[in-house]
């Protein structure tokens, strides 16, 4: 049987950690103390991560419940969750590229707009290519409610998405 | 060129209903140069995925970790020497606690003794006079006045 080595199997789990943790604070810096503060508490419980099914969905779960946590205590102090707002584009960008950062911004302004459950199960989805599955763990749900979850988050920026390029809204 | 089948996909993951290969091959299609203006515009949707996955920690990242990590490890073995050193050092404080206490006490005691001493050279001087001993003292004046008990009260 492998035995599980921090080095080798749980430290290289940090930036999806951090993607995460990111996609639920908005904040850079407590996203990063948030990964460092998730790697010392699985660290801390290595004696049972042979008995573990899944170590990367312990961190993850660790992880988001973290950021849940620190988010809502930065709301309860009234520091006002603003998504990053994506560099603006330089001035001698050919128009394409300039149009491409433009529908960037507006899609990554959009994911962010959602419920966190739903930003963070498409997080999960769409860029860590989690399945249904692995993300109902991660999440404590069904992966009947992970599928109406992520149902309605694409809908949502479909339309909104939509909506923008349609009437420039 | 058919984009049939692309269009499928894309209508499939509207749905949920795509699997994690068929959504490898919506973002691959679009990662394309040329795209057909009516699926252009979801090519950022994708390339947003794309891009999503490329956000990284920074460089040092590693090194922070690991030193707190030993950190921690490091002022836990001083916590268990503390804890154990702890009770001693306690019993010191009151040990020494009580002896200055002590000490102060035995002190006062002695200070107290010299005026005893000095009341001594008194009665000295008294015993020559052989007087003394007729003088009456408080005791013996007070059984003299005190009135006779009635013994037979119940």
């Amino acid at each position: 049987m492998h035995t599980i080595s921090f080095r080798e199997d749980i430290l290289p789990l940090k930036d999806k950690l951090f993607r995460l943790a990111l996609r639920i604070t908005f904040d850079r810096a407590e996203a990063e103390d948030i990964v460092q503060d998730t790697l010392i508490r699985v660290w801390n419980k290595r004696d049972e991560w042979q008995q573990m099914d899944s170590i990367e969905a312990y961190c993850l779960t660790i992880a988001r419940n973290l950021a849940i946590d620190r988010s809502q205590k930065m709301e309860s102090q009234n520091l006002e969750l603003t998504p990053e707002t994506q560099e603006m584009p330089d001035a001698k960008m050919p128009d394409q590229l300039m149009e491409q950062n433009e529908q960037l911004s507006i899609i990554h302004r959009l994911i962010n707009e959602l419920p966190e459950k739903q930003r963070s199960i498409l997080q999960l989805r769409d860029i860590e290519g989690k399945n249904y599955k692995e993300i109902a763990v991660i999440l404590g749900l069904t992966e009947e409610q992970v599928k109406v979850n992520l149902f309605r988050a694409r809908q949502r920026i479909r339309l909104k998405y939509n909506e923008i390029n349609d009437y420039g809204l | 060129m058919d984009y049939k089948y692309i269009e499928q996909l894309l209508e499939k993951y509207w749905n949920c209903e795509a699997s994690l290969e068929e959504e490898q091959i919506l973002r691959c299609f679009f990662r394309q140069e040329e795209v057909p203006a009516h699926l252009s515009r979801y090519r950022s949707l994708f390339a947003y995925q794309d891009a999503g996955k490329m956000l990284k920690l920074s460089d040092d990242f590693d090194e922070r970790l690991l030193a707190e990590i030993e950190r921690s490890v490091v002022k836990a073995k001083r916590l268990t020497l503390q804890m154990r050193l702890m009770p001693l050092f306690k019993a010191a404080v009151i040990m020494g606690f009580l002896f200055t206490i002590g000490g102060v006490v035995k002190h006062s005691m002695n200070t107290g003794k010299s005026e005893v001493v000095y009341v001594y050279d008194q009665f000295e001087r008294e015993r020559q006079d052989p007087q003394v001993a007729y003088k009456p003292d408080s005791v013996n004046a007070s059984v003299k006045d005190t009135p006779q008990k009635n013994v037979n009260k119940q």
